[in-house]
């Protein structure tokens, strides 16, 4: 109990210094100098303490809604495992967590819409037609994970994977772990699907919903969403390739888990930044061809599962 | 004893009050106090029966008058108390909104005979759920369904209700020729029409004809609950009706045909063979996910409610194909947990349908327009209304932990278990399933986003929208009791499950009662393989907004909020700057124009320069598919055998005279025979 | 008799080839066309070498060598040459649109393993995974076929039928005679080089390779 809640304040601590790597290995790619790891923490800091703007038009849902995203990803993150394989996992398994993204979503789409403004129902509609797709591939991937390990408890399939070395490896994995890589681009507003450093109207899903923000309430929903990054890596580090997590407290085992974890971050960041600055970003109604391939990856990989 | 006078009351107390509504129709606002008082205090009754049966047992009852067709008895078990339970919550919560809604009929419409019709059908669907002899059955859906065709062409002088009535009516019908053709099949087969006895006639009989039987009883109640491709008559005559008959149709009169269907197939026909499992698992991700989609583009508010009404009897007939598919295999445990999975989600779609709807019916009150297009800034000026309106949609949209998120997370859990079963193929199949539930939520989540983010949100876009006001206290208290229990009945699910339980044991031939719930915990399954909290959820969740709200005003100190205009590009923004609902599910519309099909047309008037319109016009509608290709050529084909048969009807008295003399000889020639 | 290292690795190797199947129809450019089916022979390859590997039979190394070299190496580029000569459009225009043609798939793959069931038993280790997997390759080659408009991607979706029918010979039955898949690989051979022949005289006569504009020639 106690340590789920010290890994959760850890992850939202980290998601800026992961959000700032991925931001400094993109413009290594790109041949600029680029932005010390450290800026998201400051421009956090600076956001806070600024005053916030609230449109006329909209109602108390602009309001709450900064809260209720960050609400859902500490949540989320108490469910989580990070560096050891226990977390509250007891309380909620992996729907709970995906639906406690989904949450989150939907009330950013909701501020989105509140105030009234183009651009904000434009990235609200854009969000909702590509999750329509991705949620179903984050849902059947992760079930073949819980298939492949027996329980749908996160921690318990870190625990189950992890201690059985390579017995359960399977083409399934592989292919569940392809689709989620897929839906971290498409959910977390990644290029090749959405562009998180752009404000240009055409080109924009999850920038437009928190247009209107500012002040606390835009560093509330910028920490969320880059904590929400890094649940998407821990995810892919535990559930997928759980091995070196530590399963029990000792200061070796922690030791490696930190080590392991670390690696495992470093490898999935340097490889969303090599995306981002390989592809350009797709036309909209392109995207369902990218997402129907992640999609049927993701039925494939149960397929296979039962086939395999 | 005891249940016995209450349940007599119960059947006994609607009548008379409908009786006394219909006769003091003159004095309007008499009537409607009369009228819902009666409706709430027999579904407060209605309730008291539910809970002393849970508690103590069966009850079987019988009318004091014999009939030709054997002792016409009512039979509750758990599973009739169950619905019963959920029947008479919905109405009580419906008739506290009644008070206020029904008045703004006054002097237009006859309210008393509304307040008097309601009551009937609230009795009817009591009495449809207690049967237990098939007549009694037949009599009482049919008064059903009589009851709410007057209920829906209730405003009669509106445009299009009466068609929709008509057409409702004919359904409803065909459903019943369907079902009745079933029930005589028993009949003939088990000699009795007390459905006690079809069990085990049902043993007896061949396998063919057993089949026959699922698939007449698959259409009848189908066409009543509004599976895809019988589905057409719900979007028109749901939103026809008035909205507190409107939510009382989405939210328990379909239930009655899923009580009919879990009763018919588990409880009377067994389910040996797994295509029947396979066929209803079908049919319900159709309907989940063409009830969703024609949902998405909707920009009638009770319209859109209707279509998700189909998608969630879809997702309640995956719960139940599945339960079959299990049962049919010999895993009674996970027969019993997706059984379990249905019960609820029948509950709390109850519970957030009913919520919407009168939701809706406030919207339509406060503003006299159920368009979307047209409505927009109601949360500012109906702060309690779109709050709780919210709540439903949250709960529609599977947003933990409210009760809408417990009954699908159940209902993938007993998905997931069907690695148990032998056959790979039909574990396929299910996995195929979950994908498609897993959409459904998805394009469910973004269709409740659309309805409340358009309608209550933003800038009006009319005058009407403009002008509204929150409306009467009595709708309020309505709204808000569903509201509380969305919440309740997920926070507290862990109670209800045991309850739930007791249903589906008898049914699936195993109780899971004890491995299913441990403590605040739900353990849906054998060993470890997945448990949750809802009410430790909800604890988490305000324990850390709490703690987000009181860290995030002190770091950085307080500072101000700031009220300006929304940034505009230095054009003001005005009404029809926002985005509409048409906009916001463009994105998916082209997406999935395979299945919606647009029919656009473009106009532009020509004027003397190419490079100046004065006028262009742009249609997109979308095509409906099932009218056009289902409905179409049978009703053509039935007019064609209408006329080939009224060649017989010459008019002329001799010919008639003439075929009674044949009729008459070939009947004594035959019976010398 | 077969140990869990080759097993997995067949495994692995099978779940690529699908998984290549997949790609191809989802591609959009002619140019990644040839380099998965590149990639979906060297799979295949590999997989024969492991099976030789397996069970002691000389020739299939060699049959496995020889797919390599040919499909993996000469033909894709073969068809990447004919391709550039004729100045051909550099996207594939698909009948049916990409995601309804990746449902399609899965469905196939699903049919294919409903249809290979009751053999499946009967198999050995081998066998049973690969043997749906070939159904699976040559159903969706044929799809492809169907579904594509260039001249030049029938012939991909004809090859990858070839693959799957390859892939059924090496697991069933452990190869076909030594002859037989020399005939097999000489007929491909030639028939790729005729088709980029007659794609590039074609295109010379009528200024296109697309075969819906071709079927105009009917009348």
């Amino acid at each position: 109990m106690l340590t789920s809640m010290v890994q959760a304040l850890l992850v939202l601590a980290l998601s800026p210094l992961f959000t700032g790597l991925i931001r400094r290995s993109k413009a290594y790619f790109q041949g600029r100098q680029g932005a010390s790891v450290l800026q998201p923490y400051r421009d956090l800091a600076k956001l806070f303490r600024k005053d916030s703007v609230l449109s006329h038009d909209a109602s108390w849902i602009m309001t709450i809604t900064p809260y209720v995203c960050m609400t859902a990803v500490i949540a989320a993150a108490l469910m989580v495992p990070f560096i050891t394989d226990s977390s509250l996992g007891f309380v909620g398994d992996l729907i709970v967590v995906v639906y406690l993204f989904g949450t989150m979503r939907f009330f950013m789409a909701l501020a989105g819409l509140d105030a009234g403004s183009s651009f904000g129902g434009m990235g609200s509609s854009r969000e909702m037609t590509v999750s329509a797709i991705v949620e179903p591939t984050i849902l059947l991937s992760i079930f073949t994970m819980a298939l492949i390990s027996g329980t749908t408890d996160l921690s318990g399939i870190s625990r189950n994977l992890a201690t059985s070395g390579l017995d359960l490896v399977r083409p399934a994995l592989f292919l569940a772990l392809a689709a989620f890589f897929i839906s971290t681009l498409a959910e977390n507003a990644r290029v090749p699907v959405d562009n998180p450093s752009t404000h240009l109207e055409l080109t924009m899903i999850h920038e437009a919903m928190v247009l209107e923000h500012s002040g606390k309430h835009l560093a509330l929903m910028e920490w969320s969403s880059m904590t929400k990054l890094l649940l998407y890596a821990v995810i892919m580090a535990n559930v997928f390739l759980p091995w070196g997590i530590a399963t029990d407290l000792t200061a070796i085992g922690l030791a490696t888990g930190i080590v392991a974890m670390s690696l495992k971050l470093l490898l999935f960041g340097l490889a969303i930044a090599l995306v981002e600055s390989s592809m350009a970003k797709l036309r909209l109604f392109r995207l369902p061809n990218l997402l129907t391939v992640s999609f049927s990856l993701s039925l494939l990989a149960v397929i296979s599962y039962y086939i395999l | 004893m005891f249940v016995d006078q209450l349940f007599l009351a119960l059947i006994v107390l609607p009548f008379a009050g409908a009786i006394l509504a219909a006769t003091l129709n003159g004095h309007a606002k008499t009537s409607v106090r009369i009228a819902f008082t009666v409706s709430s205090l027999s579904s407060l009754l209605g309730l008291a029966v539910a809970f002393l049966i849970f508690l103590d047992g069966e009850m079987r009852w019988e009318l004091p008058f014999s009939s030709p067709f054997g002792p016409l008895s009512f039979y509750l078990d758990t599973l009739a108390a169950f619905f019963l339970g959920t029947i008479s919550v919905v109405t009580f919560a419906v008739s506290v909104y009644s008070f206020g809604y029904a008045n703004h009929y006054e002097g237009k419409y006859p309210v008393g005979l509304l307040g008097a019709m309601f009551n009937i059908f609230f009795s009817s669907m009591v009495m449809v759920v207690s049967s237990s002899n098939a007549i009694l059955f037949l009599i009482m859906w049919e008064t059903m369904s009589l009851s709410s065709f007057f209920l829906v062409i209730f405003e009669h002088r509106q445009e299009g209700t009466v068609g929709s009535g008509l057409f409702y009516l004919i359904m409803t019908h065909i459903g019943t020729a369907a079902i009745g053709m079933g029930l005589l099949l028993m009949y003939v087969n088990s000699g009795s029409f007390d459905l006690s006895s079809f069990p085990g006639a049902a043993q007896g009989m061949s396998d063919v004809l057993r089949s026959a039987v699922f698939l007449l009883w698959l259409v009848g109640f189908g066409a009543k609950a509004g599976i895809v491709p019988l589905h057409v008559w719900l979007p028109m005559a749901h939103p026809a009706a008035p909205s507190n008959v409107s939510a009382l149709m989405s939210a328990v009169m379909v239930k009655t045909a899923i009580y009919m269907l879990i009763r018919c197939c588990f409880g009377l026909l067994g389910v040996q063979d797994t295509w029947w499992g396979i066929t209803v698992l079908a049919i319900g991700c159709v309907s989940a996910l063409l009830g969703v989609m024609y949902a998405l583009i909707e920009s009638d508010i009770k319209r859109m409610l209707a279509f998700s009404t189909v998608e969630n009897v879809g997702i309640m007939l995956i719960a139940l194909g599945v339960a079959m598919v299990f049962g049919s295999y010999g895993l009674k445990e996970l027969a019993g947990l997706a059984l379990i999975a249905c019960l609820m989600h029948v509950l709390s779609h109850a519970l957030f349908k009913s919520l919407l709807f009168m939701g809706a019916g406030s919207v339509l009150l406060a503003t006299h327009t159920k368009d979307m297009e047209r409505l927009g800034g109601l949360a500012k000026r109906m702060p309690y209304t779109g709050a709780m309106f919210l709540i439903g949609a949250l709960s529609a949209s599977a947003i933990p932990p409210l009760s809408g998120f417990i009954s699908e997370w159940l209902i993938f859990q007993a998905m997931l278990q069907s690695f148990s079963i032998p056959d790979a193929m039909v574990k396929i199949l299910i996995t195929v399933a979950l994908g498609t539930l897993a959409i459904t939520g998805a394009l469910a989540a973004a269709a409740f986003l659309k309805v409340f983010g358009i309608t209550f949100l933003a800038r009006p876009r009319s005058r009407d929208a403009d002008e509204a006001r929150e409306v009467p206290k009595s709708m309020l208290l309505g709204m808000g009791l569903m509201a509380a229990l969305c919440v309740l009945a997920g926070a507290l699910s862990f109670a209800i499950l045991p309850g739930l339980d007791q249903v589906s044991a008898p049914l699936a031939g195993a109780s899971i009662a004890d491995s299913l719930v441990n403590g605040i915990e739900i353990v849906p399954t054998v060993g470890e393989f997945s448990q949750a909290s809802p009410p430790l959820i909800a604890v988490i969740i305000l324990a850390v907004m709490g703690l987000v709200l009181t860290l995030s005003q002190a770091y950085g100190g307080r500072r101000k909020v700031v009220r300006a205009d929304t940034w505009d590009c230095g054009t003001p923004l005005t009404a029809r700057t926002e985005y509409s609902g048409r906009g916001f599910s463009n994105p998916i519309n082209r997406m999935f124009s395979w299945v919606y099909r647009p029919i656009r047309t473009f106009r532009a008037t020509r004027s003397p320069s190419p490079y100046i319109r004065t006028e262009m016009r742009y249609t997109s509608t979308t095509q409906p598919v099932f009218e056009k290709y289902l409905y179409g050529p049978t009703e053509a084909g039935v007019r064609w055998a209408a006329k080939k048969i009224s060649v017989i009807q010459t008019g002329s008295i001799q010919t008639y005279l003439g075929y009674i003399f044949v009729v008459l000889v070939l009947l004594l020639v035959a019976l010398r025979l | 008799m077969v140990n869990d290292l080759s097993l997995d690795t067949i495994n692995a190797l099978a779940a690529l080839i699908l998984l290549a199947d997949f790609m191809l129809v989802a591609s959009s450019r002619m140019r990644s066309l040839t380099r998965i089916f590149a990639l979906q022979s060297l799979a295949m390859g590999g997989l024969a070498a492991v099976v030789a590997f397996e069970t002691g039979v000389g020739h299939i190394y060699v049959v496995a060598v020889l797919s390599i070299a040919l499909k993996a190496v000469v033909i894709p580029r073969f068809i990447d040459y004919t391709a550039d000569k004729i100045q051909v459009n550099r996207e594939v225009e698909p009948l049916v649109k990409i995601p309804g043609s990746l449902l399609i798939c899965a469905a196939i793959t699903m049919l294919a393993y409903f249809v290979t069931e009751p053999i499946m038993e009967l198999g050995t280790a081998i066998t049973s995974n690969c043997l749906a997997i070939s159904f699976a390759t040559v159903l969706i080659g044929m799809f492809m076929m169907v579904s594509r408009r260039k001249a030049i991607t029938e012939v991909v979706g004809l090859l990858v039928v070839e693959n799957g029918v390859f892939l059924a010979a090496v697991s069933t039955t452990y190869s076909m005679p030594m002859v037989v898949e020399l005939g097999v690989f000489f007929d491909i051979f030639v028939g790729v080089i005729i088709m980029g022949v007659f794609a590039f005289r074609i295109n010379r006569t009528f200024e296109t390779v697309d075969s819906t504009v071709l079927r105009r020639l009917k009348d």
